[in-house]
């Protein structure tokens, strides 16, 4: 066990050390820098002169090779640089925002998985229309747009209804909307895979085997469905983090949250290459450490999974 | 180096000027109330804070609040009056200033608003600071020195005559801060906590790119002296929130969560006053929501073709379908409400029949496809949408509407900042560029027009490195002679004749003047503007309702 811990570790540096050489290649790969587009695009009104002195004194003209250094160093240093539009270390925005966006991707996740484990025993229970509802939702779900359903949820319940506010919120009341709003994509996927696996376990023999024992469909569904049901949604949620961060654009774009989101969609519009480096690595790790986290669970859900010998994954 | 760059506050900051309601309505409401915390709506959260690049809406909005200038401009008057200077001389030929500073002001950090502090933040903004990577003001030109001549008197020297300079001082970008914020690399100015100034506000909180609250500061006794309210700031507290979707702002305002909010669309303005809610549109007095053309295309280095497609635009029709108004047609080249305006709407009139016989004349026949054509070649054009304007894409797709019934293609497009910055910087690939600029001071025609600025016709000269050729000298000298002429009835002439130059060489078709929109909800008062449009809180306060 541990020496596949140790090889999927490996790995997992791997991975983060191609994520990070990818974007880096890939950003100076784009027309233009932050430096231009601050100083040159902007209210500034500078010279072809000063703007060359600028660019000197950001580094931003020195040969690749030696950016690339430069940054991977400061990276494993700790340190990412600072961002050149907003004007403070990347770090501060980090901390500024990437706790909002864990509590807001959490939550959303959590709520989502209620959501999907609710659909999913509603789908498998006796009346027909509440199986033929639980089994419509995750279309419908996944095809309603974050964005709109956003406006709508602060039109109603913020704007006509005035049950939560959305400028200026209690800390309580911040979250409720957004969460929401978050939660309903990312529920759709969780709820399909979910109800599709309870569907092929209910087929299997030993459901047969336990239900001629005598089992009532409600323990059935509980004992032994539903815990083999898990370890496929499991895995999928481990890819719904990139869902999560991606809604979070959105909703944070819409409820004016401090976040992930929204900083990485300012970096991206003004190729704020510091940032988005910095968020490329993160994300990275954070996919990284999910997937390794839900390849060390399965095996609590699934023994078969744990008897195989190390490496053959 | 001649450059002069002046006031200009950017692009979504082009919106001068005062509406003035807010003050006003103040004295006819009552006695003021003191107290309270506002909450006010922002379209995009500031960036940088370094003062000379206040002319980002956002920023601008929060440095009206934290740091004083040295002189006030009259938002309706235009006229420079007394602030943190008691009084000043100018020399004759514009090189040398003396300005006696008001005793007792303090920096919020406690130390003292003195001649000494003045000449270092001067000599910052007019020099720039390569180490700390402050760049230089644009508003200040030919910046020779400061002197400290006693503690609260101090000189500035100019290599040449600056006649800007005065107005240059009342500007957001002249913010005046502690010697500690100046100490400050540029990289670090975009934390609001660190940017002290001797305003009627100061810094309290801050959650980056989400929220930032500002308190009243109790001893503040120093505002500008013909301002109708004075000593400290009537309200306690400001907190201005960003909220980036439009619907989500005009919503929460009328739903009672703000209590004013920027960047108001124009569709939504009628609803909002429906509901009793006050809207602001302070006008910009700078250079007018223009189209401009890069002669060094060949495709618009004609002038019959530019000529055409200046009478074969409607603005009219743009004002009417996408704007409210609020936003004038344009009848120069730069707003009715800037300084030397002169009325030339008779040389911009909607003539499609003109413009076609134009094109013809000039030998671009219709192609088989309904685009016009000369050998071999068609007339289609290319411009970047610019998200600071007001409805840009909107806008720029309408006359794309109206060109095509001349036989003219025009390609809107998005892309990315990137791809827009360096795109914008070759005429090849953008032979037209949406513009404006905002700015109460003669100097913003040549502000946006000349190579060493912000160069809107691409001149050789300038930052881009693509320009061939295009060069157009006796533009250059009018512009230039703008900033350098010490007497101002001289200086509106000559911009008199700019103005003229640009409309018959059709270098730009102005289109619409373009003011900064707000909304507050009725018990708002004293919701007062600088002269460029950005909101002022010193006098605002909120009646019981």
């Amino acid at each position: 066990m541990s020496r596949h811990l140790a090889q999927r570790l490996g790995q997992a540096l791997l991975v983060l050390l191609a994520a990070f050489t990818v974007a880096f290649v890939l950003l100076q790969a784009l027309p233009g820098d932050a430096v231009l587009i601050k100083f040159l695009g902007s209210e500034m009104g500078l010279t072809a002169e000063q703007i060359a002195e600028l660019r000197i004194a950001y580094g931003a003209d020195a040969p690749v090779w030696q950016q690339y250094l430069h940054t991977l160093g400061n990276f494993l240093s700790g340190d990412f640089g600072t961002s050149i539009r907003a004007g403070v270390p990347v770090a501060s925005l980090l901390a500024e925002n990437l706790p909002a966006t864990l509590l807001l991707a959490a939550l959303a996740f959590g709520t989502a998985s209620l959501l999907a484990v609710a659909l999913a025993v509603l789908s498998q229970l006796g009346f027909a229309w509440a199986r033929a509802f639980a089994r419509s939702m995750p279309s419908f779900f996944v095809a309603v747009p974050v964005f709109w359903l956003g406006i709508m949820l602060i039109q109603v319940f913020s704007f006509q209804l005035g049950l939560v506010s959305v400028i200026a919120p209690e800390p309580w009341e911040e979250l409720i909307l957004p969460v929401l709003t978050l939660a309903v994509p990312i529920s759709a996927p969780l709820a399909q895979v979910l109800i599709r696996n309870m569907d092929q376990v209910f087929g299997e023999p030993f459901v047969a085997v336990a239900r001629a024992k005598g089992a009532t469909h409600a323990w059935v569904l509980w004992r032994h469905v539903a815990r083999n049901a898990l370890p496929p949604t499991l895995t999928m949620a481990g890819v719904l983090f990139g869902e999560l961060l991606g809604g979070a654009v959105v909703t944070e774009t819409v409820f004016g949250l401090a976040g992930l989101g929204g900083m990485t969609q300012q970096a991206v519009a003004n190729q704020d290459v510091a940032v988005l480096q910095a968020i490329v690595v993160l994300s990275a790790a954070a996919f990284v450490t999910i997937s390794l986290a839900v390849d060390l669970l399965l095996p609590l859900f699934d023994p078969r999974l744990a008897n195989r010998p190390a490496g053959a994954a | 180096m001649p450059t002069t760059r002046r006031r200009l506050l950017a692009a979504p900051a082009l919106l001068p000027a005062l509406a003035a309601i807010g003050t006003r309505g103040a004295a006819a409401q009552g006695a003021p109330v003191r107290g309270g915390t506002l909450i006010y709506l922002e379209q995009q959260t500031y960036t940088n804070l370094y003062p000379p690049a206040g002319g980002h809406y956002p920023a601008g909005g929060v440095l009206n609040q934290i740091t004083d200038k040295l002189t006030y401009q009259n938002p309706q008057t235009l006229e420079i009056e007394p602030w943190i200077a008691e009084s000043w001389t100018v020399n004759a030929d514009a090189t040398e200033y003396v300005f006696r500073l008001r005793p007792g002001v303090t920096f919020s950090d406690g130390t003292p608003l003195d001649a000494a502090a003045v000449a270092k933040n001067f000599d910052t903004y007019g020099r720039g600071n390569r180490d700390l990577r402050h760049a230089v003001s644009e508003v200040i030109t030919n910046y020779q020195r400061s002197e400290v001549v006693d503690p609260l008197t101090v000189r500035f020297a100019f290599r040449a005559p600056s006649p800007g300079f005065l107005q240059g001082t009342s500007v957001i970008g002249s913010g005046l801060v502690s010697p500690a914020t100046l100490a400050l690399p540029f990289d670090q100015m975009g934390d609001a906590t660190k940017i002290i100034g001797s305003g009627p506000f100061v810094v309290a909180r801050q959650v980056l790119g989400r929220e930032l609250v500002l308190n009243a500061r109790r001893d503040y006794a120093w505002g500008p002296a013909k301002h109708p309210h004075q000593g400290r700031a009537l309200l306690d507290t400001v907190r201005i929130i960003v909220s980036g979707e439009d619907s989500v702002r005009v919503g929460a305002l009328l739903s009672g969560q703000a209590h004013a909010a920027r960047q108001i669309p124009a569709f939504d303005e009628n609803r909002i006053q429906g509901r009793g809610f006050q809207v602001f549109a302070p006008p910009t007095r700078g250079v007018n929501n223009s189209i401009t053309f890069r002669p060094d295309n060949p495709l618009v280095a004609e002038l019959a073709v530019r000529r055409a497609l200046l009478h074969g635009t409607n603005a009219q029709e743009v004002v009417d379908t996408l704007f409210s108004p609020n936003y004038p047609k344009a009848r120069s080249v730069i707003a009715s409400s800037a300084q030397g305006f002169v009325d030339l709407s008779d040389r911009l009139t909607y003539d499609p029949a003109l413009a076609v016989r134009l094109l013809e004349e000039a030998g671009w026949t219709m192609g088989p496809n309904g685009v016009r054509q000369k050998d071999g070649q068609e007339l289609a054009l290319t411009a970047y949408e610019s998200p600071n304007y007001a409805r840009s894409k909107d806008t720029l797709q309408l006359i794309a509407q109206q060109w095509a019934r001349l036989g003219v293609r025009f390609s809107v497009m998005a892309g990315d900042l990137g791809s827009r910055t360096v795109d914008s910087l070759d005429p090849a690939k953008t032979p037209v560029a949406p513009a404006m600029v905002g700015r109460a001071d003669p100097d913003v025609i040549r502000s946006n027009y000349h190579p060493r600025t912000r160069n809107m016709l691409l001149q050789t000269g300038g930052v881009s490195r693509r320009v061939q050729s295009f060069n157009d000298p006796a533009l250059n000298a009018l512009l230039e002679a703008i900033a350098a002429e010490p007497e101002q009835a001289k200086r509106l002439a000559l911009v008199a004749e700019a103005q003229s130059l640009i409309i018959d060489k059709a270098y730009a078709v102005p289109l619409f003047e373009e003011p900064q929109v707000f909304a507050a909800a009725p018990r708002v008062r004293g919701f007062g503007f600088e002269a460029v449009g950005r909101p002022s809180f010193y006098g605002t306060w909120l009646a019981a309702r």
